[in-house]
């Protein structure tokens, strides 16, 4: 079916094949590999579109319709990229991570089971690491997941439940299913809701020229294709693995594995926000920019959310804004490299360039349907 | 510069004072124990070299003579290749053949109007120690004096690149290999064969290439302007011509943002031997050695940081302060831990100078950033096992703190204070303590505080 040169990958399925990253996994399993099928299963199927690929409506949470569905569609890998935004706080958005997150998970890890997947790669977050405070300095899969009451971000609580239930999964008798999990840090790109999304809406509202912290602070930002593509080498390996009839030795093991994925390029945090603007058109130096401090930052982002609370609308910064553009956190990605020989194919540049040109197109599309 | 210049920076006084009175070499050289041809051969080193002669002369006694002779055989070199009044059918086999004659006794070279001529007039006195080197040291420089007379003669013949100038990338850094990778190639294996250094830099030539590359493409940056003045060129067309359409424009006021950045690309260009640099000098196990190659880089960066998105670099030959130098010389002969310091304080200053309309202004921050990231493999400040233990613990204590249990140790507490307060009292009660005039005291001492506001103001009102 497909064309590619990168290897075989058989009949894929993509859960969240509809989504920011999924639908750059299937785009690439199609024009990149060697797939006989690539299918994404999605909430809703409408967007992102690849006509190439078979689209399929259900809700993750709901096993016993996931497991009809896959054991029609047979794959031979899943990747599941699926979970709601990042943000948001509240009862609700708790109620909506843990459901979709560990439920959804859940629900996946059992389906596949009962239908004779083969590999499993699971999309897991770098911030499982993070407690949100402490800085990350080259920090690699040796760091301590953070949980429970030191994770203050709900949202990679719940990530890194899943992850554990993924990783437990593996080789689970009597199920032959191989597992593993990818921790991208601070994906970016093309269909972009929050990275690129917010240092754009910045800009837009006059925010440019103001810097929190004094931008000395490192920071991970991954271009979407590349994590895309880092899935795609593990679901090769997992099937490598699954195809072979002895466990891989342990520093070439890929299955029952955590993975760090960034662009291998750390980079200042506000040096990143200032190449997004000048992509989108900024032609400003850095003279004039104004500073404000990691310790103002903070307070102020503390009396932004108390604000916006007492008002009861949500906050436009908060501060956990505040804390992360002002705080350390890059990551050593050596272990993806050296077993999944993991290399970015795109440059931050380039995945800066494609992401926001994405966006420029889209506010064309806008204005010209206005 | 004048007093006043260091009036208004004293810091640079300071570490000019620094220097002079606390540097103390690892070694000397002893000038009483030196034969009549040796102390010639150190005054033609002082005479040759600004920069190396004293590194040099500190250098551990196994090296110091070797690697005198090795500067001294590459200056006589390059007297001959930069000599333009030696016709090429003369300097070519001289070039190609010159590890034949610094074996003939008594040569001598007596034709050349170099300001470096007079060595080659006494070079006698080299080849004579020459052949008091250990055959293993001296084997190294032979061989070296092969590869390089070789390659400089490549490129007195090379018409095509003398008048155009350097084309692509390739050709730059093959130019940077032969007048500077070779001699880094030479000091490795001296280095190695003292066992002054780890072994396995000889197994690693790509990290010593990298030392000469970082050294040699910060001089072709810096140089820009001089070299203009005396017609050659050694930025790679590749480069300059993304910036500006005739390398002429460089120079071009009107041109000057264009200039700028296709500086800051040759910069970024050099930052990516960085990693590498650093790799190597940690290999490094004799202190003098240390110092030697540490020294040169410590100035590159600080150079390539001056030069960076600083126009003046296009209008005359710009040079870091004397100031400066004292502080980073300090700073590179103690140990890798502190020059990697010296290396993050330029990277950082470097990414603050970056301007967001250069095109390269986003790769440039990620090559600071990735000099910090090797910092920090090198001397990682977190460690994974120590921070698992805190969260094990962390973990351990913090579901046990209920809101419950909170209330009771603020109970515990104010029941501490209460009782203590009141056995205090009782005490001083006890003593003859009377307490029948407090109340009416602090009663006073509320109203004149303006507890209860006086009813006279009100007439002013």
């Amino acid at each position: 079916m497909a064309s590619g040169t990168r290897g075989d990958l058989g009949n894929v399925l993509v859960i969240g094949g509809n989504g920011f990253l999924g639908h750059h996994i299937v785009n690439q399993a199609l024009s990149s590999w060697n797939s006989k099928s690539v299918a994404s299963i999605d909430l809703r199927c409408t967007h992102n579109v690849n006509e190439k690929a078979a689209y399929h409506e259900c809700d993750i949470t709901d096993v016993a319709k996931l497991t009809e569905l896959l054991q029609t569609i047979k794959p031979d890998v899943v990747i599941h990229t699926a979970s709601p935004m990042a943000s948001g706080e509240g009862k609700t958005a708790h109620e909506l991570f843990r459901k979709v997150n560990v439920g959804g998970t859940k629900a996946v890890i059992e389906a596949c089971q009962k239908s004779g997947v083969k590999a499993l790669v699971y999309t897991s977050s770098a911030s499982v690491i993070s407690d949100n405070e402490t800085d990350l300095l080259n920090a690699d899969e040796d760091y301590p997941v953070i949980r429970g009451a030191q994770q203050k971000e709900y949202y990679s609580e719940t990530k890194a439940a899943a992850e554990e239930l993924v990783i437990k999964t593996n080789r689970q008798e009597p199920s032959k299913l191989l597992t593993t999990s990818i921790r991208p840090a601070g994906i970016f790109g093309e269909g972009d809701a929050q990275t690129l999304a917010g240092f754009l809406r910045a800009y837009k509202n006059g925010k440019s020229n103001v810097q929190l912290g004094d931008n000395t602070n490192i920071f991970d930002f991954t271009y979407v294709g590349n994590v895309a593509h880092a899935h795609l080498l593990a679901a090769r390996l997992l099937l490598a693995t699954a195809a072979s009839s002895i466990i891989p030795l342990s520093y070439e093991r890929v299955d029952g594995e955590v993975f760090f994925i960034t662009n291998d390029s750390p980079v200042y945090f506000w040096d990143f926000a200032r190449a997004v603007w000048r992509a989108a058109g900024n032609d400003k130096g850095t003279e004039g920019v104004w500073q404000i401090s990691q310790g103002w930052s903070i307070v102020l982002g503390s009396l932004s959310e108390t604000f916006f609370g007492i008002i009861g609308k949500p906050p436009t910064f908060t501060k956990l804004r505040a804390v992360i553009s002002t705080m350390t956190r890059y990551y050593n990605i050596n272990k993806a490299k050296r077993v999944l020989r993991y290399e970015p194919l795109w440059t931050l540049q380039e995945g800066v360039d494609r992401g926001v040109g994405w966006f420029l197109e889209q506010d064309k599309k806008d204005s010209k349907a206005q | 510069m004048g007093a006043l210049y260091y009036l208004l920076h004293p810091g640079q006084l300071r570490s000019m004072i620094q220097w002079k009175l606390w540097h103390d070499p690892v070694h000397r050289r002893d000038p009483a124990t030196e034969c009549a041809t040796l102390s010639e051969c150190f005054r033609y080193l002082n005479m040759t070299s600004r920069s190396f002669s004293a590194v040099i002369q500190e250098l551990n006694h196994e090296l110091l003579v070797p690697i005198t002779l090795f500067y001294l055989v590459l200056r006589g070199l390059d007297t001959i290749e930069d000599d333009m009044t030696i016709p090429l059918d003369v300097k070519v086999p001289m070039l190609r053949q010159f590890h034949v004659t610094m074996e003939q006794d008594g040569w001598q070279y007596h034709d050349s109007k170099e300001k470096d001529a007079e060595l080659l007039e006494h070079f006698d006195v080299v080849i004579t120690e020459l052949k008091k080197l250990k055959k293993t040291y001296y084997e190294i420089i032979k061989d070296m004096t092969i590869k390089m007379g070789n390659g400089m003669a490549d490129y007195a013949q090379n018409t095509e690149m003398i008048e155009n100038g350097v084309q692509t990338v390739k050709e730059y850094e093959l130019y940077c290999h032969y007048v500077a990778g070779l001699v880094g190639e030479g000091l490795t294996r001296l280095f190695v064969a003292s066992e002054l250094a780890n072994p396995k830099l000889a197994e690693r030539p790509a990290l010593t290439e990298s030392m000469g590359q970082f050294l040699q493409k910060t001089n072709i940056i810096r140089d820009i302007h001089e070299d203009w003045g005396d017609r050659r060129r050694w930025y790679p067309k590749e480069i300059w011509s993304k910036h500006v359409d005739k390398w002429e424009d460089m120079f071009d006021p009107k041109y000057r943002p264009q200039a700028v950045n296709c500086v800051s690309e040759m910069v970024l260009d050099a930052l990516k031997h960085v990693e590498d640099c650093l790799f190597y000098m940690a290999g490094m196990r004799d202190q003098s050695a240390f110092n030697f190659v540490a020294i040169p880089q410590g100035m590159a960066i600080a150079t390539l940081e001056l030069c960076f998105r600083n126009p003046a670099v296009l209008e005359s030959h710009i040079k870091i302060t004397k100031g400066d130098a004292c502080q980073i010389m300090l700073e590179s002969t103690q140990n890798l831990q502190v020059l990697c310091e010296v290396f993050r304080k330029y990277a950082r200053r470097i990414q603050k100078k970056n301007d967001p309309r250069d095109p390269n202004f986003l790769a440039i921050s990620v090559q600071c950033a990735k000099i910090e990231q090797f910092i920090e493999t090198l001397f990682p400040k977190q460690d994974p096992k120590k921070l698992t233990k805190e969260a094990e613990e962390k973990q351990r204590q913090e579901p046990s703190m209920s809101t419950g249990e909170t209330a009771i140790l603020i109970a515990v507490v104010l029941g501490v204070l209460l009782t203590m307060t009141g056995v205090m009292i009782g005490i001083a009660w006890f003593f003859g303590a009377r307490f029948d005039g407090t109340f009416a005291d602090t009663a006073k001492l509320w109203s004149s505080a303006g507890g209860t506001p006086p009813v006279l103001d009100r007439d002013e009102l």
